[in-house]
């Protein structure tokens, strides 16, 4: 069988002058990530490698930038930098086995690693224990700010949650089933599924899961994609076996984030999309009640990446601006 | 329906639809006359999918089907994915009404969107073995498709975001086993069969996003 394998290969190499790659070779089919390249910005911390960098100025309030997937990556939420003009030290990570941060096994990861990382970033960057710290969280990156304030109540000092999924494992399923509700004969189903009879790997094939990962953002700027983007949303890497673990783990553990919100009275900023046909003010009004003291926005003409795409950025950066400014 | 006219209209069906699995002859229906096999499916395979292949009985002691299918699946795109089989089919076994039949394909296939292209070459093997009485048959099936090699071609629109992606040969891109039951039944120059079964990766896992397939499917003998 090998042998035929490679017959047939030399013919194809012979007839095309293409080179033969293998796909687990890193840096061929996604980048790099920090502990293949030392180039990218890192920083060590509780025994992993995470991809981060910070802008402004160190002693400035301080924002955490927590970003979605689980599994993406920060690259879309670079429109945030723009908060370190108005005095703001901003701070940004790939949550660990994510984006550009050193992959793990499988097993290495937990919904508590991720908020002792969470603690072990913020401790990496602040500057002194009188620092204001503000955590904003897109999608996945707002749950898990929730979980961090929900264990943590008296550790930040604001929050800026944007369209989370849920708090609660049930909301989390539902809205999920909603978001992947694709028509049967649409053109962005067969994209995500035709794919599995070209690519499979097992679960330290990483650079193919992650490669097949990041396929599947093909449906970011579709019309059939209920979450209302207007085009495809950039990405370093998006990490497959993080985003399987952490579902897994969510149906394992079904969390509820919310027990200790009400000791949480600082004001939380909660906006939410326009366009997400899959989310709502309905749904909205019903997640961010589980927090006692919210500032509940509509950022029009936005999709689920509302921070992405310049519409989004326009209504969002003034609203969010404000409300750090309120709590400084 | 005279024969003719049945043949131009699974002909003009299938070329207006879009498919899947391996043809099911259902081998005790088959008579000497008979030399062609034309086939109509419609179903999941990793995709809603629909398809059409041809047979060709060889004369030989021990029955050989040498065939070729092509299928579409479903989307706005119909021309952007696809998947060609070329191979045969050997019925190896015949005790009674039990049948055994080994199955090889060639497979060619494609895949595109906005950000990528795939030009697979794959190979398909998979054994069926059941009961077969001339009106209907039963069995159960089980196979290995490999993805052997893959040109991956990723477009401008990926290459914004990664710049340094490569393009060219991929080697290995991985495989799926499957396994299911089919059943059919046969009146006259026809048979009428549904199959279904579930997928997992070469690792045993079943990593699909849908990892069950199933296929309605329709043979014309003659």
């Amino acid at each position: 069988m090998k042998r035929l394998t490679v017959i047939i290969l030399g013919i194809f190499v012979l007839f095309t002058g293409c080179e033969e790659y293998d796909p687990r070779e890193p840096g061929l089919l996604v980048p790099m990530t920090v502990d293949e390249d030392s180039s990218i910005p890192s920083i060590s911390v509780n025994n992993t490698m995470l991809h981060a960098e910070s802008f402004g100025n160190p002693d400035d309030p301080m924002i955490v930038v927590l970003h979605g997937g689980p599994g993406s990556d920060y690259r879309y939420l670079l429109n945030c930098k723009e908060f370190s003009d108005y005095g703001y030290h901003v701070v940004f990570y790939d949550q660990r086995g994510s984006g550009l941060s050193k992959r793990e096994n499988k097993s290495a990861y937990s919904l508590q690693i991720m908020l002792d990382d969470l603690s072990a970033v913020i401790e990496f960057y602040r500057s002194s224990p009188e620092q204001k710290i503000t955590l904003l969280g897109h999608s996945w990156g707002a749950m898990l700010a929730t979980a961090y304030i929900n264990q943590f109540p008296n550790a930040i000092d604001g929050a800026i949650l944007c369209e989370p999924g849920g708090f609660v494992w049930k909301d989390i399923k539902d809205y999920v089933s909603r978001v992947r509700g694709f028509g049967i004969t649409s053109e962005i189903l067969n994209d995500a599924t035709y794919l599995d009879q070209f690519i499979t790997g097992k679960e330290t094939d990483h650079e193919k899961l992650d490669y097949k990962f990041g396929l599947s953002t093909v449906t970011d700027g579709s019309e059939d994609n209920p979450v209302g983007d207007i085009d495809d949303v950039p990405f370093w890497r998006l990490g497959a076996i993080v985003n399987r673990a952490m579902f897994e783990i969510g149906e394992r553990v079904k969390p509820d984030w919310t027990g200790n919100l009400n000791s949480f009275n600082t004001k939380v900023l909660f906006v939410y999309s326009e366009r997400n046909r899959a989310y709502g003010t309905e749904y909205a009004q019903h997640v961010s009640s589980a927090y006692p003291n919210v500032q509940l926005v509509r950022i029009d003409g936005a999709g689920h990446e509302m921070i992405t795409f310049p519409t989004g950025w326009n209504n969002f950066f003034p609203i969010a601006l404000n409300y750090i400014n309120e709590i400084k | 329906m005279k024969k003719t006219n049945w043949i131009i209209t699974t002909i003009l069906v299938a070329a207006l639809s879009v498919s899947a699995v391996a043809q099911s002859p259902n081998w005790a229906s088959i008579t000497p006359d008979q030399k062609h096999i034309a086939n109509l499916n419609f179903g999941w395979d990793y995709s809603l999918s629909l398809g059409l292949g041809y047979g060709y009985k060889i004369g030989t002691k021990i029955p050989i089907l040498i065939n070729g299918q092509f299928s579409i699946p479903a989307g706005e795109n119909l021309d952007d994915d696809f998947k060609a089989k070329l191979g045969g089919q050997v019925r190896l076994v015949k005790a009674g009404n039990f049948m055994a039949t080994a199955i090889a394909y060639g497979i060619y296939r494609r895949y595109e969107t906005e950000i990528v292209k795939f030009q697979n070459f794959g190979s398909e093997f998979t054994g069926v073995a059941g009961f077969y009485k001339p009106h209907w048959y039963a069995a159960g099936e089980f196979g290995f498709d490999k993805a052997v090699v893959t040109h991956i071609n990723n477009s401008e629109v990926r290459r914004q975001f990664n710049p340094s992606a490569a393009d060219g040969w991929f080697i290995p891109m991985g495989g799926n086993f499957h396994y299911g039951i089919q059943t059919g039944c046969s009146v006259k120059f026809m048979d009428a069969y549904i199959k279904i079964g579930k997928t997992v990766d070469q690792y045993l896992k079943p990593t699909a996003v849908i990892p069950y397939y199933f296929q309605f499917g329709t043979n014309m003998r003659f």
